[in-house]
């Protein structure tokens, strides 16, 4: 009873919104009566004493009913009708007030002074006479006594004030428990609900007001503290309600307190009583175990009542939540909760178990007194590791404390009294065991628990599970700016929009409704987003969906319906989870990696990116097939190349971006993605599987279109096709040379350093000698600005860049050829370059012109060729080879070595350097090949060359030169090289016959070679005959593989 | 919604197109490039007429010449709550691929009535109620725009027919 009495009176305090209402009614009358306080009292903060004054007014009533209820001799019926929450209170009240209209009816003989009125108005009176009620409550007391008095002592106590007097409460008890009883509980419940549901509407629409109003005054029964024993705080207090229970209110002797309660914890050895008087108090404690109402007892003051009585919100446990065990053996030990029960004192937790399974036992050892703590041995830390339970091993030496136990959820073993389910410990512990704040799960612990998940796999996501212990506070999925709803609580319905976050309240600007405009502050609880059909999303928690981004399709209360933009598929997760997107595109990314992005594998294997895990990605190789490989696992990542260019089935250029379609099989479509080598990455949205992605070969599709619709005009930026065709365009104007090909700025990010422009970022779109065309980050505009205030950045890193003009200019031209770019001329521009005499070279033959050659041939074939072995291999070959040969071999080497053992870039310096020319030209001026075949003899000629030297040339060095060692290098790579040149040869006839001797080296030797070094027959006749005379027309093809006609047509890219 | 709307658009002129048919050039140029572009926010359907071509001006160095057009276009943009009529281009059991004009608007199952349902055995697949409602490639639709995603040169929408009057055609 004690406790209902203090729910009633102190409920002020508590959060509970439901909290039994001063109803609605209330709060006008109060308006009034509070404003007659404040004249009263005008002083300091005493907006808090009107809430004290209207406060007491509601709480009198509840008191007065309190008293009311003692009274009541209908006890049965309160027990039919008692339910534990508030609402059912409420009702009970109601009914007693009306139960005790008719006792006032019975009692005659009192004077009818509180007779109630039905319904609101009742409250009315009776908050209007407050003060007057308050003298009633005393005079009532009188009455009682006085009543008391005069009857018969042993009735007193048990019978109900009045009762000897009438029996008509008898009687009316009676009919009214007929009544009931005849009625069926539904209608029953029926009538309450129409009687009471008015209230209950009433009560949800005024609490916050009165809430405030309802705090003690003065004259509101005192509080006091009472020593008693401590930790015997709750017994007294259970001591005290049955005390009440013998005593009630209405009898004879009544115990005189309102209510009586505890607190533990800080407040260990003291209850405290409310009660009018102190004498009341020692009245009812009078004769009680463990407290000690003699000593002192302490007074709370007014203020100070709130404070005692406020609710200190404890940690929410929920099942799946983490704590930590305060002591014993698993002290500090991270904990899953399993369950929490009703009452929220006990939990059952899952630990990861510290067992030895008896191992460390010391059988010989000195059995101890249990109850003395070995010194040193703090059990906490000297404790087994945490292993998850293994009944192998607890079989071993404590087979007779192990038994296995079949539950529904598998097996589980109990074992020296503990249950181990799935290798963990599942304890029940008390909450105070518990170390429930600040508990900050680590990882590594957090891993031990999800091991051994119902899918029993090992590979735990763990970005996911930092991602959940990271997210776990609810307010931080509110940012300013989002759309929410409340949904529950006394703002239900209220649209708005965020503004701030503190803590878990939100404060929200309402944008719908009535309060449109108006700030309100509600909890995190009480929200949620608010999501509309079509809105672009993203997933940002909380599932494991995360980070994808869709449209939502479906809004239903708080989940939400989306549709993946990557997958095309329907997610549905928690609105709470959803943020609202302004991301295009970017899906998933995993550090560099994002879906769509191609990656080498291996040398040979190039994948696209069809998803990306959390930890993994998923891709889609060259050969079709889809494989879930770690980032770890990809090679490289490679940069797209937008300007990549391959020919369909036919023959038609096709783009990044171009749309195409197969020819055989399933006809597939899509849009280019990613071209590499031979094979096409393509994306079509109408395909669910894979992300969409598609690899087909380029000879398996024909375009269906080109990325959107190229412009087929003529290109008002370049020369007029009109004119060209009129005149000679080259004749007749011949444009300024420019000073080199391309402008090197172009395409280039640069920052603008002064002018009105300064400090904006662009990139080169155009540039002439002086001037170039930027497109401004900024502002999405062409401005012609002067070069020389142009410094140029690092696109990613906003670094300046040396553009250095050094030797890079007047090496990049490539002589008149101008052929077009391509795909080799990058590695094949700086080695022309590299030689100035290159370009003359070609135009003369004889001495210049074949180191030229050489030199390109040299530098060349690794570029063609773009793989690295047959370069190195060929060089690597026949420098040991010469070096190890004849006299002339070492100026050989010292020459050529050098500039080719750098493959690669270092050549272009060693090449400039000149060291290796002039070898090349002492060595021999018309034909290299028969200096390389390690023929001095040859070296002198130069036309000649061909016919004389070749063949002595082959003669001669042969033998020595086509040792084991240079043979093999040179015939290897050789081929290749041919075979990729094969279609030049016609271009060059005309001038090959000077380098006639390169060639048979290149063709012929690997039949030659690899046939037998040595053997001299064996190679002379292939060698011969295409070295010499007849050879000569076949040379020539092979030399214009070799060097220019490759050049000038540019096509061939393997 | 369709709106005509005035914009600028900046076209550089090689010198060698100097010369009376210039204004043609200029105009065939915006036509070329403007019509049919999706800006990501809208669609130019069709350049209507020019309302200023501007002088030309020369660019220091280069030679050529920088024309400042203005013009007006129909466009259109699609919003959210827009019935449009649209063509099927694909069924999926996912959903159904429309194309409304240029704008491709997706269907999730979600939001097709469900009453429809997915038949994947027909040929072609279609969605049906088995009565008078087929749903297969190169059907007539009318849908109603449920949210419009903006990207760079494109647009994309999804929709709904889960609603009276819309559906086949």
């Amino acid at each position: 009873m004690s406790r209902n009495v203090m729910a009633h009176d102190f409920g002020s305090d508590e959060e509970d919104d439901d909290f039994n209402p001063a109803p609605a009614d209330d709060s006008g009358d109060e308006d009034t009566k509070q404003t007659a306080h404040r004249g009263r009292d005008d002083d300091d903060d005493e907006d808090d004493e009107d809430d004290v004054n209207t406060g007491r007014a509601a709480r009198h009533r509840a008191g007065s009913e309190d008293d009311t209820r003692g009274r009541g001799d209908d006890e049965d019926e309160e027990g039919d009708n008692d339910e534990e929450d508030e609402e059912g209170e409420e009702e009970d009240e109601d009914e007693e007030e009306e139960e005790e209209d008719d006792d006032e009816d019975a009692n005659a003989g009192r004077p009818r002074k509180r007779r109630r009125k039905a319904g609101v108005h009742s409250f009315f009176e009776e908050e209007a006479g407050v003060d007057e009620d308050e003298d009633e409550a005393e005079d009532d007391e009188d009455e009682l006594a006085e009543f008391g008095g005069e009857m018969h002592p042993d009735d007193m106590d048990a019978l109900p004030v009045g009762a000897e007097t009438d029996d008509r409460r008898h009687r009316q008890l009676d009919r009214q428990r007929e009544l009931a009883a005849s009625m069926d509980a539904e209608k029953q419940a029926q009538m309450l609900k129409e009687r009471y549901g008015r209230n209950r509407a009433a009560a949800t629409d005024a609490v916050v007001v009165p809430k405030r109003l309802l705090l003690p005054s003065v004259d509101d029964p005192s509080i006091w503290g009472v020593r008693c024993k401590a930790g015997k705080e709750r017994e007294v207090v259970f001591a005290i309600q049955k005390r009440i229970e013998e005593r009630p209110p209405g009898s004879r002797n009544p115990i005189k307190i309102m209510s009586a309660f505890e607190r533990g914890g800080a407040m260990t050895g003291y209850i405290y009583v409310e009660a009018r008087r102190q004498a009341d108090v020692m009245e009812a404690l009078q004769d009680m175990t463990n407290v000690y109402p003699r000593t002192k007892m302490i007074l709370v003051p007014v203020r100070e009542m709130p404070d005692l009585l406020r609710v200190q919100k404890s940690e929410e446990l929920m099942p799946g939540g983490w704590v930590r065990i305060k002591r014993g053996k698993y002290q500090g030990d991270l904990a899953q909760i399993e369950e929490v029960e009703t009452n929220g004192l006990a939990v059952t937790v899952r630990l990861v178990p510290r067992l030895d399974y008896g191992l460390n036992e010391d059988i010989g050892a000195p059995v101890v007194d249990p109850k003395r703590k070995r010194p040193g041995m703090n059990p906490a830390v000297a404790r087994p590791p945490q292993r998850a339970f293994s009944e192998a091993e607890a079989k071993k030496k404590h087979a007779k404390y192990l038994s296995a136990t079949s539950g529904l959820g598998g097996k589980s073993w109990n074992y020296l009294g503990e249950t181990y389910v799935d290798g963990f410990l599942i304890k029940d512990l008390k909450v105070q065991h518990l170390i429930t704040k600040s508990v900050n799960p680590r990882l590594e612990e957090v891993t031990m628990f999800a091991r051994g998940s119902e899918d029993g796999t090992s590979n735990l996501d763990l970005a996911s599970l930092a991602e959940t212990l990271k997210n776990s506070t609810a307010e931080d999925s509110y940012l300013p700016g989002d759309p929410v709803e409340v949904f529950r609580g006394e703002q239900q319905g209220l649209i708005g929009r965020t503004s701030s976050t503190r803590g878990d309240i939100v404060t929200l600007l309402v944008t719908e409704g009535d309060l449109a405009g108006q700030s309100i502050d509600a909890p995190v609880k009480s929200l949620r987003k608010r999501f509309r059909e079509g809105d672009h999303v993203k997933v940002i928690g909380g599932s494991r969906y995360q980070d994808e981004l869709g449209m939502v399709v479906q809004v239903k209360d708080d989940t939400v319906t989306l549709l993946s933009d990557m997958s095309m598929q329907e997610i549905t997760v928690f609105s709470k989870d959803l943020r609202l997107s302004a991301e295009t595109g970017v899906d998933g990314k995993l550090g560099m990696f994002d879906v769509h992005d191609l990656v080498q594998l291996d040398a040979a294997t190039v994948a696209c990116i069809v998803k990306v895990d959390r930890e993994s990605l998923r891709v889609l190789d060259q050969n079709g097939s889809i494989r879930t490989i770690l980032p770890t696992q990809v090679a490289n990542k490679i940069t797209p190349r937008k300007d990549a260019v391959a020919t369909d089935r036919n023959g038609a250029e096709i783009r990044h971006g171009d749309t195409v379609r197969e020819v055989y099989g399933e006809q597939r479509n899509g849009v280019i993605l990613h071209i590499h080598r031979s094979f096409l990455f393509l994306h079509n949205k109408a395909q669910a599987e894979n992300s969409g992605i598609v690899v087909v070969r380029t000879t398996n599709v024909v375009t269906v279109s080109a990325k959107g619709g190229r412009a087929t005009g003529p290109d008002l930026t370049k020369m007029n096709p009109a004119l060209m065709r009129n005149g000679m365009p080259g004749n007749t104007m011949g444009p300024p040379q420019r000073s080199f090909g391309r402008d090197r700025l172009i395409g280039k990010t640069v920052m603008v350093r002064k002018g009105p422009f300064k400090g904006l970022v662009g990139i080169v779109k155009d540039a002439t000698d002086v001037q170039a065309r930027v497109e401004l980050h900024s502002k999405n505009k062409l401005v012609s600005i002067p070069k020389d205030i142009l410094v140029v950045k690092d696109p990613v890193t906003g670094q300046t860049i040396e553009m250095g003009r050094g030797r890079g200019g007047p090496r990049v031209p490539h002589g008149g050829s101008g052929g077009p770019p391509s795909a080799w001329q990058g590695g094949r521009t700086p080695m022309g370059a590299g030689d100035s005499s290159r370009t003359p070279a070609w135009g003369g033959d004889s001495s210049a012109r074949t180191p030229a050659w050489s030199g390109m041939s040299g530098s060349r074939t690794p570029a063609w060729k773009q793989d690295g072995s047959r370069t190195s291999n060929p060089y690597d070959g026949s420098h040991t080879a010469y070096g190890g040969y004849g006299s002339r071999t070492p100026a050989w080497n010292a020459g050529a070595r050098t500039p080719y053992g750098g493959s690669g870039n270092s050549d272009f310096d060693a090449f400039a350097a000149g060291s290796r020319t002039p070898a090349w030209g002492s060595a021999n001026a018309g034909n290299r090949t028969p200096a390389w075949s390690g023929a001095s003899a040859s070296n002198g000629t130069k036309d000649r060359g061909y016919d004389a030297p070749t063949p002595g040339g082959y003669s001669a060095p042969t033998p020595g030169a086509y040792g084991s060692a240079p043979t093999p290098g040179v015939s290897a790579p050789t081929p290749g090289a041919w075979a990729d040149s094969a279609p030049t040869p016609g271009a060059f006839n005309a001038p090959t016959p000077g380098d006639v001797s390169k060639r048979p080296y290149d063709a012929p030797t690997p039949a030659a070679f690899d046939s037998g070094s040595r053997p001299y027959d064996a190679p002379t006749p292939a060698m011969g005959g295409s070295a010499a005379t007849p050879g000569a027309g076949a040379y020539g093809d092979g030399d214009g593989d070799d060097g220019g006609p490759r050049y000038e047509e540019g096509t061939p890219s393997p | 919604m369709f709106f005509l709307k005035e914009e600028i658009k900046v076209i550089t002129l090689h010198p060698s197109y100097f010369g009376p048919n210039m204004r043609e050039y200029l105009i065939n140029r915006l036509n070329e490039e403007e019509e049919g572009r999706c800006t990501g926010d809208h669609f130019v359907i069709c350049v209507m007429d020019m309302v200023d071509i501007g002088e030309g001006r020369v660019l220091p160095g280069s030679g050529q010449a920088e024309y400042t057009i203005k013009y007006r276009a129909i466009i259109w943009k699609p919003f959210r709550g827009e019935t449009v009529d649209a063509i099927v281009t694909s069924v999926k059991p996912t959903g159904i691929f429309t194309l409304a004009g240029p704008l491709s608007v997706f269907i999730a199952r979600k939001n097709i009535p469900s009453d429809i349902k997915w038949e994947p055995n027909t040929v072609p697949p279609q969605y049906t109620d088995h009565a008078d409602q087929v749903i297969e490639k190169g059907t007539s639709l009318r849908l109603k725009i449920l949210g419009v995603k903006p990207d760079v040169a494109a647009i994309n929408a999804i929709g709904t027919i889960k609603e009276d009057y819309l559906g086949p055609l």
